[in-house]
């Protein structure tokens, strides 16, 4: 692996450079480059296989980041190219026309955490979610408490005892402390 | 509604005659991964009740529930998870912030039902067919949603601080205890077990917000020393702490300091007093010592309204605070900090005074409406070994009074000291100290008949010790003091075994064959003090006293004279926090005496 990454730096600016295995190599380039290496990686280095594509929230640093992991099925290589997006402008180009099967993995983070790849087909369809008017679920921010409270009734029945105080009448009761 | 909407029900009917994607399997099962999420397991014996699994489920899926067969105990809350299945995603956060450990989930997900109660149940107490399952999602290693590690806390260099009587314990930085503070699970389990029973997650919580006026005041309700306790608690709470299972307790005791250091005593009364309103009332009470557990009745009779006179027969208050403690370990001025506000709050208190002596106990009662004591402590207890009479033989408390009294003491150049506790420690490291400015080096050996493993005191006391070039040398009991020409020149043991008998009364036993001499000039014992109830002798008959010669106090440390309340390490302890506590409770008890009489 050492090889193509030595390959992909005389070409590409990558940072945090990280070999996670040895058949696993993760790096960080600028968002105008993705299209650019996944095609290079793609048609001239053998790295045929899209994997897949996910996303984290970096609330605190206000960014997203996508991570593109691809395959190449002879050497039984991967790398994970990283690539970070600002959190208010959360597009990125679609790579659907690169591998038809991406447009899944788009809409998907597109509905959960609202990230948009213009042109991609379908992309603004339901995935999983219904009828879905709340911020992206899995966006940072989204109060998953708050909205469980608010959306699904409790059981009927249902007690908790607050720790403190049941020990307090359990083993102090007549303290008034 | 879209034309889509109303076709699609239909266009299902064109796949009635197509084989099924799925394929009903009645013969095998089909077992979730190994690593699966399935329904939870716990192990109730191992869970100690702390509520995190509850705090973090994002579906508040969780209720804590009391269960028969386990029993609320200083450390173990008594409830357990109940997880409504009609909620829980599975997410396993609760697995992965179980403060033991002892939450998992199996690896099975099948379970059908028409009843929907059954599916919440309690994992461990309820049992289920995969109670027993060896495979499912446990914590992964190496993975962590909480830090288990203690914020270190700076202490000057031995070499820095054996010379001198300056506070070595620097204290947390804001960074330091706020990132200490984040640690804390906000479980509360303990509050129980603090003798004073300090709303403790709720100051540490002040931290976290930054607001150290709220964590004052939050501190007051209980606790009137904060800034005493904060050096030299005894922090039974950190035992039970929920995160001491998988790491490092809380450091409650360095976080309670921090929260005092940061509001300077001219902020007190504001801080404090916002919108107090206390109505006098016509009743005095007299408080005998100034100790933690006078000085605490005397703060709370205060804020009740009562008048409070406070007789301390030493030139200072604080009792064993300010002549027991050394100062390296509780500085003066942090002493001054805590009293001078509880007696800004309208104390009054007398020095130099002895009750008996000075004053009769008999003239208290008739000047006062009730009494309050705390005496305390202070006399040495004698090990009545052969050359014990030595006038070279002291006893720590003593000496330890001497030094906060700023007279010189005599420290010889070679001294043993009998005695395994915190006093014994106290006197070590003074003493330490004291040699080293007068002759340059450190010849000190503590000794105690407990080992190792079970000695009293502290272990960082012990440590430091050490650190500070004290020889600690346990588990020996001392035989005899050998004196030649009228002087002490050291000290006989022989090797001591076990210290308790079965039943765990004092009885301990030697190896009268393995022997050791201690060559020593001074010796000094510090096996436990006892209390001087002299002041008491003309009430004596009217008190009730206990096989151990305590007086017999109800749950409001009243004693059988009902104008008379009894608390401090003559009652229970001895620690401050007990004082403090119990001095707590007696001003209460007070104030319903008095609200009847």
């Amino acid at each position: 692996m050492k090889e193509i990454l030595e390959k992909i730096k005389t070409k590409y600016e990558v940072t945090d450079v990280l070999q996670k295995r040895a058949d696993l190599l993760f790096f960080t380039i600028d968002k105008k480059m993705v299209l650019d290496i996944l095609n290079y990686l793609k048609e001239l280095e053998g790295f045929t296989h899209l994997v897949m594509l996910s996303s984290v929230d970096w609330l605190e640093e206000n960014k997203f980041q996508l991570t593109y992991i691809i395959n190449h099925p002879i050497n039984k290589h991967d790398i994970a190219i990283r690539v970070d997006l600002n959190r208010d402008e959360a597009t990125m180009d679609s790579i659907h026309h690169i591998w038809i099967h991406a447009e899944t993995d788009q809409r998907e983070i597109k509905e959960l955490f609202g990230i948009d790849f213009p042109g991609s087909p379908g992309v603004d369809e339901d995935f999983v979610l219904e009828d879905w008017d709340e911020i992206p679920p899995m966006r940072r921010d989204f109060d998953t408490l708050e909205y469980s409270e608010r959306t699904f009734f409790p059981r009927d029945g249902r007690k908790t005892y607050d720790t403190k105080e049941y020990m307090k009448s359990k083993l102090y009761p007549d303290d008034k402390q | 509604m879209s034309i889509k909407d109303i076709l699609s029900p239909f266009s299902a009917w064109k796949k009635v005659i197509k084989d099924p994607v799925t394929v009903k399997d009645p013969f095998n099962d089909r077992p979730g991964a190994p690593r699966y999420r399935g329904f939870h397991k716990n192990e109730l014996d191992k869970c100690i009740g702390c509520g995190a699994c509850e705090e973090i489920c994002q579906n508040a899926a969780i209720d804590m529930v009391p269960v028969e067969g386990i029993e609320t105990v200083e450390g173990d809350s008594g409830l357990r998870p109940m997880v409504d299945y009609g909620r829980c995603c599975w997410c396993a956060l609760c697995v992965d912030i179980c403060s033991t450990n002892s939450l998992t989930l199996s690896n099975e997900y099948t379970w059908i039902d028409s009843d929907p109660d059954v599916f919440r149940f309690i994992p461990g107490y309820d049992k289920k067919e995969w109670d027993n399952s060896k495979l499912g999602w446990t914590k992964p290693k190496n993975y962590d949603l909480n830090t288990y590690e203690r914020v270190e806390m700076k202490e000057l260099h031995p070499e820095e601080r054996d010379k001198s009587f300056i506070e070595f314990v620097k204290g947390y930085s804001k960074e330091q205890a706020e990132a200490e503070a984040d640690r804390c699970i906000d479980c509360g389990l303990c509050t129980a077990t603090c003798p004073a029973h300090m709303s403790i997650p709720e100051y540490i919580k002040a931290i976290r917000n930054d607001d150290m006026e709220e964590g004052l005041r939050i501190m007051y309700e209980t606790n009137p020393l904060p800034e005493i306790c904060g050096r030299i608690c005894t922090h039974k709470c950190e035992t039970v702490c929920a995160i001491g299972h998988k790491g490092e307790p809380l450091s409650i005791r360095w976080l309670k300091r921090y929260i005092a250091d940061q509001v300077p005593e001219s902020k007190y009364k504001e801080v404090l007093e916002q919108g107090l309103e206390i109505t006098p009332k016509s009743k005095k009470v007299a408080i005998i010592g100034s100790g933690p557990s006078g000085l605490s009745a005397a703060y709370y009779l205060s804020r009740m309204g009562y008048a409070t006179k406070i007789f301390e027969s030493l030139p200072e208050a604080g009792g064993m605070m300010r002549y027991g403690i050394p100062s390296y370990r509780l500085p003066y001025d942090q002493i001054d900090k805590d009293i001078n506000y509880i007696l800004s709050c309208g104390v009054e208190i007398e020095y130099n005074v002895k009750i008996g002596k000075d004053i009769t106990i008999e003239q208290l009662e008739k000047d006062y409406d009730a009494v309050f004591s705390g005496t305390g402590l202070h006399l040495g207890r004698s090990t009545r070994i052969p050359g014990s009479e030595h006038e070279n033989v002291f006893f720590a408390t003593d000496l330890l009074r001497e030094i906060s009294l700023g007279t010189e003491i005599k420290v010889d150049e070679k001294i043993v000291v009998i005695g395994g506790g915190n006093v014994a420690m106290d006197i070590t490291r003074s003493l330490a100290r004291l040699q080293n400015q007068k002759y340059g080096k450190v010849d000190v050996l503590a000794t105690c008949l407990e080992a190792e493993d079970i000695m009293p005191a502290d272990r960082e006391e012990v440590v430091e010790a050490r650190e500070e070039k004290a020889i600690v040398d346990p588990g020996w009991g001392p035989k005899d003091i050998k004196i030649e020409n009228g002087k002490i020149k050291g000290l006989n043991v022989v090797k001591c075994l076990s210290v308790f008998d079965d039943e765990g009364r004092f009885s301990p036993k030697f190896d009268e064959d393995k022997k050791k001499f201690f060559p020593a000039e001074m010796v000094v014992e510090s096996i436990g003090q006892g209390m001087d109830l002299t002041y008491i002798d003309s009430i004596k008959d009217k008190l009730e006293f206990s096989d151990r010669g305590r007086i017999v106090v109800n749950e409001k440390y009243q004693s059988s004279l009902p104008w008379f309340f009894v608390g401090g390490d003559i009652i229970k302890g001895p620690d401050v926090i007990n004082g403090i506590a119990n001095g707590h409770i007696a001003a209460k008890g007070i104030d319903e005496f008095l609200n009847k009489k």
